[in-house]
């Protein structure tokens, strides 16, 4: 362990000006990587979201950009008046507040009328952040928050049957999202077309190819728990194996893991630092508990898709996972 | 009540009174008392009131679900007659209560009161029928808990209003994506489950009772 | 500390002493039925019949009271007049007496009542017990109101069941729902706090 140079009363590692004549001991942690603050962590979460973005341009077009871009105006406009409220410069750099509108627009539909993003991006910074006294103290992805909000309110134009738009340009926004298709008609979507993205959905969930190549970047990155991510998708595909056996006809486990937002949820949304647990153990009950989550929803109820409500559920849990599972300081019975 | 004094002074009668419970307790079987007279007397003036205002609230919706009579001379009220109806069939056993409308004393129709499960919680529809039973004249949803602005539209007319000029022989089917004819009902979108729910309750109520009052209203014509 | 007279009583009530957004009293119902102003008002009339009923009556028989005995007094004295309330619901406001459903029954348990009893009514005169109970109620109705207005304008975009919103407005459906009466509360009793809050600091200033 190297020890940091900083003085007692200099918290902040990265600007602290090291003196050479002097051996400089500093109370723990000693964080190694001093270069880890909020800022870094979210650019990295807008560079892995950057394929999941470009599938959604791609695929979804001009609803997609639309999307992203009412959403973007409506949490920053947001984030800057609840600062302002509380007379506080606003926090827009740190980039926590794109990151939340970005991940919101992805989990909309690319059918949702604009006052959906409005709206849910009003209560995703406001409700879902602002009021628990601003970024880290939130107990729930406000993200989640929000899409939870607009979804039970608008639920005609945002649920199952609000992603289909039969009158749309774009051939996909006219079909049934997979999983509903499968669920009401029994439809099997093709593995080719949920690997590139070539399906109904919300915008950031179709592509299971961009989602993995985002994932793997945020977790090689250490911005993400890999730990959260890797438990999720092995219950979840512990769950499709006892639904439907090791099958290669129908609905496989595969299906199942690449269909809906389950990457998208595993990465990006369940991984958010400040609503899922601190250790590592604890992130893997974490994970795991979503995984299942997401699974029982799917199967047993009248939802299609059970990321959000699954992910909303085990944040809940999370201060109880943590206490569980923080070690006791040495020397404590 | 505070414990016991450890001597109780038997000789003051003062003593004693206060020691005993049911005589401490006059105020409260007094209150009792009155206060239960008080409502007696309530429910003998309310009572009546509010039996009518909860058979009404079915009674009311009757007529709408009864076609009106073929010549515009016949001027009588409708007179309704409740009765239930117990069936039994494949191992269980459901109770109908049964509306028979009568203009004149002639046969104008059934309306029948059920309730079935829907997606959220129960769902209690009066369905009319025809008097010899084979069309549906109308169907009204009583009482549904289903999720608003989805299911809860079962019970607006332009869905619930589908069901009247429906044959009763054919089991009801329901599509998606409209068009329907014949014997189809239209999914409400986004609502498939309680949409079939409703659906659901008015076939097994056909099957369940439509025999019976054919054979009914055979027996009651002159 | 002197007793409070009937005016104070009355005016403590509706804000300074409001029963939910300041004692946090009769929560459930307050949650239950504000997603329309008919069930809240209509909510907020009966339980102003039982409370000045429950006062009146415990006020004068208040040198009755045994300490031991005074609980299933005012137990008693609250559910007769809730089962009034309720008959009298029932037999003139059918649709609201089922669309409360069993909330006007449980006024009974509601702790604003036996809480006025308690403190106010099991202490002081008729005319003060009653001035109390008006001025508790009043101060229940005008919460159950101000949520009640709040969901019912985003829910449905109607107030009192007049559309105040234009057609196009998207109802909120989560402002109806259960959830929606806990944000709504939520955030309306966080205004009023700042309120008191901005209030404080002003008179300190």
């Amino acid at each position: 362990m190297t020890m940091k140079a900083s003085g007692m009363e200099k918290t902040d590692l990265k600007n602290a000006s090291v003196d050479p004549t002097l051996t400089e001991v500093a109370p723990s942690p000693h964080l190694v990587e001093g270069g880890r603050t909020t800022r870094r962590m979210m650019i990295d979460v807008l560079v892995a979201l950057a394929p999941l973005v470009g599938a959604a341009i791609y695929f979804f077009r001009w609803s997609a950009v639309r999307q992203m871009a009412i959403c973007l105006a409506a949490c920053l406009t947001v984030e800057a008046l609840c600062a302002l409220m509380r007379r506080r410069r606003p926090p827009l750099a740190d980039g926590s507040a794109a990151v939340t509108a970005i991940i919101l627009a992805l989990s909309l539909p690319a059918t949702a009328p604009w006052y959906a993003g409005v709206i849910g991006s009003m209560v995703a910074i406001g409700i879902g952040k602002a009021l628990f006294g601003g970024l880290g103290m939130n107990l729930f992805n406000p993200a989640m928050v929000g899409r939870a909000f607009v979804m039970i309110s608008f639920a005609g134009a945002l649920g199952a049957a609000g992603y289909q738009d039969a009158g749309s340009a774009i051939d996909i926004m006219t079909q049934a999202t997979p999983l509903t298709a499968f669920q009401q008609s029994g439809v099997v979507t093709g593995l080719a077309d949920l690997l590139i993205g070539r399906t109904n959905g919300s915008l950031g969930e179709t592509s299971a190819l961009a989602c993995l190549a985002g994932g793997l970047f945020l977790c090689l990155r250490r911005s993400a728990a890999w730990r959260i991510p890797a438990s999720m998708l092995a219950i979840a595909a512990l769950f499709a194996i006892l639904q439907t056996g090791f099958t290669a006809q129908g609905w496989t486990p595969a299906h199942h893991l690449c269909g809906g937002a389950l990457l998208f949820g595993a990465f990006f949304i369940a991984t958010d630092p400040v609503s899922s647990p601190l250790t590592p153990q604890g992130q893997m009950i974490y994970g795991a508990g979503i995984g299942a989550l997401v699974m029982i929803i799917r199967i047993f109820s009248g939802y299609p898709e059970g990321v959000m409500f699954a992910v909303l559920l085990m944040n809940g849990l999370t201060p109880l996972i943590n206490r569980w599972t923080i070690p006791p300081p040495f020397g404590e019975q | 009540m505070p414990p016991a004094v450890a001597t109780i002074d038997t000789a003051s009668p003062n003593r004693s009174w206060r020691d005993n419970a049911l005589l401490q307790g006059w105020l409260v079987l007094l209150l009792a008392i009155v206060f239960g007279a008080l409502l007696a007397g309530v429910q003998t003036a309310l009572g009546p009131a509010i039996a009518d205002n909860k058979r009404n609230e079915t009674l009311s919706r009757v007529p709408q679900l009864i076609p009106p009579p073929d010549t515009a001379a016949t001027s009588a009220q409708l007179e309704v007659d409740t009765r239930m109806l117990p069936v039994s069939s494949g191992g269980r056993t459901a109770v109908y209560r049964i509306h028979r409308a009568s203009r004149d004393d002639e046969l104008a129709g059934w309306v029948v009161q059920v309730a079935g499960q829907g997606y959220a919680d129960r769902i209690e529809v009066l369905l009319g029928l025809s008097p010899a039973a084979d069309v549906i004249t109308g169907l009204f949803v009583l009482d549904q808990k289903e999720t608003p602005g989805l299911g809860a539209k079962i019970a607006e007319a332009p869905w619930r209003g589908q069901f009247a000029g429906k044959p009763a022989a054919l089991p009801l089917e329901v599509i998606k994506g409209g068009g329907a004819s014949g014997n189809q009902i239209d999914a409400i979108t986004g609502a498939t489950i309680s949409s079939r729910a409703v659906t659901d309750i008015v076939n097994r109520t056909l099957a369940d009772v439509r025999d019976q009052l054919a054979t009914d209203a055979g027996k009651a014509a002159p | 500390m002197s007793t409070p007279s009937a005016g104070q009583r009355f005016i403590r009530g509706i804000l300074p002493e409001n029963p939910v957004y300041r004692q946090m009293l009769g929560l459930c119902a307050t949650l239950a039925v504000t997603n329309n102003l008919k069930s809240a008002v209509t909510m907020g009339a009966a339980v102003l019949f039982v409370l000045v009923c429950a006062n009146l009556m415990v006020s004068l028989i208040r040198h009755l009271l045994t300490p031991h005995l005074r609980i299933v007094i005012f137990t008693l004295t609250i559910a007769t007049f809730v089962t009034v309330a309720d008959r009298l619901l029932a037999a003139f406001l059918y649709p609201m007496s089922k669309a409360l459903g069993p909330y006007i029954p449980l006024i009974i348990v509601n702790c604003i009542i036996i809480c006025r009893c308690e403190v106010c009514a099991a202490k002081q005169g008729p005319l003060t017990a009653v001035a109390d109970a008006l001025g508790q109620s009043i101060g229940f109705t005008l919460a159950l109101v101000s949520l009640a207005a709040v969901r019912e304008i985003l829910g449905t975009g109607m107030w009192f069941g007049f559309r105040v919103l234009p057609a196009a407005w998207p109802d909120w459906v989560i402002m109806v729902l259960p959830p929606g009466a806990f944000l709504t509360f939520g955030l309306l009793l966080g205004l009023t706090n700042w309120i008191s809050a901005q209030r404080a600091g002003k008179e300190e200033a």
